[in-house]
């Protein structure tokens, strides 16, 4: 049997329609059940719907063969996983954003960034060189340049509606992000007779 | 504070796993011994200097440091491969050696990979002195032997050539992070990662075509033929011609079933000189055993040696033998000894008789009742109860 851990909401809809293009039976994933651990009907196939964040952990333990997940996930949490391919849904970029011009402050030598990818950011400005103060939030990131809590964020933009509603604009395209396919170091191996097929099916569908 | 528990990532073996651990253990010092192997012990405590200032250094986050009295850093030993290339060039008479090793390493970095472990008892062997294809092919084969002799089944082992990712990108003139970056990609299988890099290093035409393939570059020997239609550079096809004298070998050896081959598995190039490899088993998803060729690691200590070894995690082993259901609990004692009033030397006679013919005897030293009920529960094969006129079964 093989394991896939795929992250709730709207990824793990999209993650099965692909599965099922790919002829596996991945109707349960839709169904509306309080169940954990998700059975094919075939018995081929176990779901796991876990946090987004949580895929990774699942994969690189060899809990799940397979994980489906956004590509900023992988950034943040760095495991140790092969990563397969790029499903091209989901698709968005991590930008920083802020005011077009930024508030000089006498105080604040280091420039003040909010954001939930505190891992990426840090190593993002380590690589570049810059000293800046890193601020963790947890959502509504928008809020922080608005309240002066930072000066820019660091955070995922599919349409930048809420950016521009509160003044915003994306300063720089970082990394452009999607839905990505993992999948567990050793179960590439020891299960690649029935993995590798899928995978190329993946790839053929989605180009 | 709670004085009383344990820092993360380290543990406690109690008497179950303890008593399987070094069945393990033994089965494997066993089959070292077998092939010829001589053991050696280093210290847990090491100069920080011998892991820091060498070409192929254990990155600094990762090492438990502390000072000596003289403020010279120390660290507790991070792998044991180093350790053992540093006895070999500084303190053996005779560098074509063939070691082996148990002992723990440490690792002060959070949980990535690791399963948590941040102490990581180690079987390994280091094969000094030899190289070429049938020392390769040895190793392997080996490898399989001592997978086989852990107890696993359903197992492969996944070997690779540094010299092959290496050729491919020797003739772009890239600098060695960025190729130590491209490298990360594709270990990774992340052909994305690694096609980014390539245009932004502006390497392009067949060489790049070839570093993208890399990532799919594995399975049986049907990946060679596939891997020689990417290439002219002589350094990668040198690769490909040793690892199809190695198969050719491990054939003959009767031990091909047991290993795949990964072009894509690239680890790190200061460390590895030629091949590598890594035991995988089905109950597990992370590595067991893992190793290569590192022909280059001891001249750091002043010496060239050409060597080849693996390591294999005693707790991993463990853990997929446990989900393999193939963990055994300890036997009982043979006997449990209970001295009746005044006969504490017959009862002592009798535990030093049972011993000396290697049976195992518990001898109890408490009250008379509390011993009867002490031997009821530990359910050994017999319970003998001493008195001044002899000892007898119940």
């Amino acid at each position: 049997m093989i394991s896939v851990a795929l992250a709730k909401g709207r990824l793990a809809n999209e993650s099965a329609e692909l599965l099922e293009k790919c002829g596996v039976d991945a109707s349960v994933v839709f169904s509306d059940t309080r169940k954990l651990v998700l059975e094919s009907p075939d018995k081929k196939f176990s779901f796991f719907l876990v946090k987004p964040a949580d895929v990774p952990t699942y994969v690189e333990y060899g809990i799940a063969d397979l994980g489906i997940v956004g590509k900023d996930t992988l950034l943040e949490h760095e495991k140790d996983l092969y990563e397969m391919l790029d499903l091209k849904f989901e698709p968005c970029r991590l930008c920083v954003a802020g005011y077009p011009e930024k508030k000089e402050l006498l105080t604040n030598p280091h420039l003040r960034v909010a954001t939930k990818y505190v891992h990426t950011a840090r190593k993002l400005y380590a690589e570049r060189g810059e000293e800046v103060e890193i601020i963790p939030l947890n959502g509504s990131i928008e809020l922080a340049p608005v309240t002066g809590l930072s000066d820019v964020i660091f955070d995922v933009v599919q349409t930048g509606g809420t950016l521009r509603a509160n003044g915003l604009v994306v300063l720089e395209e970082v990394f452009d992000i999607s839905a990505r396919l993992v999948v567990n170091k050793v179960s590439l191996k020891t299960k690649a007779g029935e993995i590798l097929p899928l995978i190329d099916k993946m790839r053929e569908i989605v180009g | 504070m709670n004085y009383y528990k344990l820092p993360a990532g380290v543990q406690d073996v109690l008497p179950e796993e303890y008593y399987n651990l070094s069945l393990l253990s033994r089965r494997l010092e066993e089959k070292f011994r077998l092939a010829g192997c001589r053991f050696v012990q280093s210290s847990a405590l090491e100069y920080y200097d011998t892991f820091a200032e060498i070409r192929n250094r254990i990155p600094q986050r990762t090492m438990f440091k502390m000072t000596d009295g003289d403020g010279a850093l120390l660290v507790l030993r991070p792998d044991m491969t180093l350790a053992v290339s540093r006895i070999a060039a500084t303190k053996l008479k005779d560098e074509k050696a063939r070691l082996a090793y148990i002992g723990e390493i440490w690792n002060n970095s959070e949980a990535t990979g690791n399963l948590s472990q941040r102490e990581i008892l180690q079987a390994g062997v280091e094969f000094l002195g030899e190289e070429g294809a049938f020392s390769d092919a040895r190793i392997i084969a080996f490898a399989v032997e001592c997978m086989q002799a852990a107890g696993l089944s359903d197992f492969t082992v996944d070997v690779g050539h540094v010299g092959f990712f290496k050729g491919l990108l020797s003739g772009a003139g890239l600098s060695e992070s960025l190729t130590e970056r491209i490298r990360v990609a594709i270990n990774a299988k992340d052909s994305i990662g690694a096609t980014m890099l390539l245009k932004e290093s502006g390497v392009g035409g067949r060489a790049a075509e070839a570093v993208q393939a890399l990532p799919s570059l594995f399975g049986g020997e049907e990946v060679f033929a596939r891997a020689e239609k990417l290439t002219d550079d002589p350094t990668a096809l040198a690769a490909i011609a040793h690892l199809r004298k190695v198969h050719r070998l491990l054939k003959r050896f009767g031990c091909e079933n047991y290993v795949s081959f990964d072009l894509g598995a690239v680890k790190s190039l200061s460390y590895y000189s030629g091949i590598v490899f890594t035991g995988l088993t089905k109950a597990l998803g992370a590595a067991v055993l893992s190793g290569g060729r590192y022909d280059r690691l001891a001249d750091d200590f002043g010496k060239h040696i050409p060597a080849v070894g693996f390591a294999m995690g005693l707790k991993r082993i463990l853990i997929a033998l446990e989900r393999d259901g193939k963990v055994c609990t300890p036997p009982p004692p043979y006997a449990v000894i209970v001295a009746g009033p005044g006969a504490e030397a017959e009862a002592y006679a009798e535990y030093l008789r049972l011993t000396a013919d290697g049976k195992t005897a518990d001898l109890w030293t408490g009250g008379y009742e509390d011993g009867l009920a002490y031997a009821k529960r530990k359910s050994p094969e017999v319970i003998l109860v001493a008195t001044e006129k002899g000892v007898e079964k119940i």
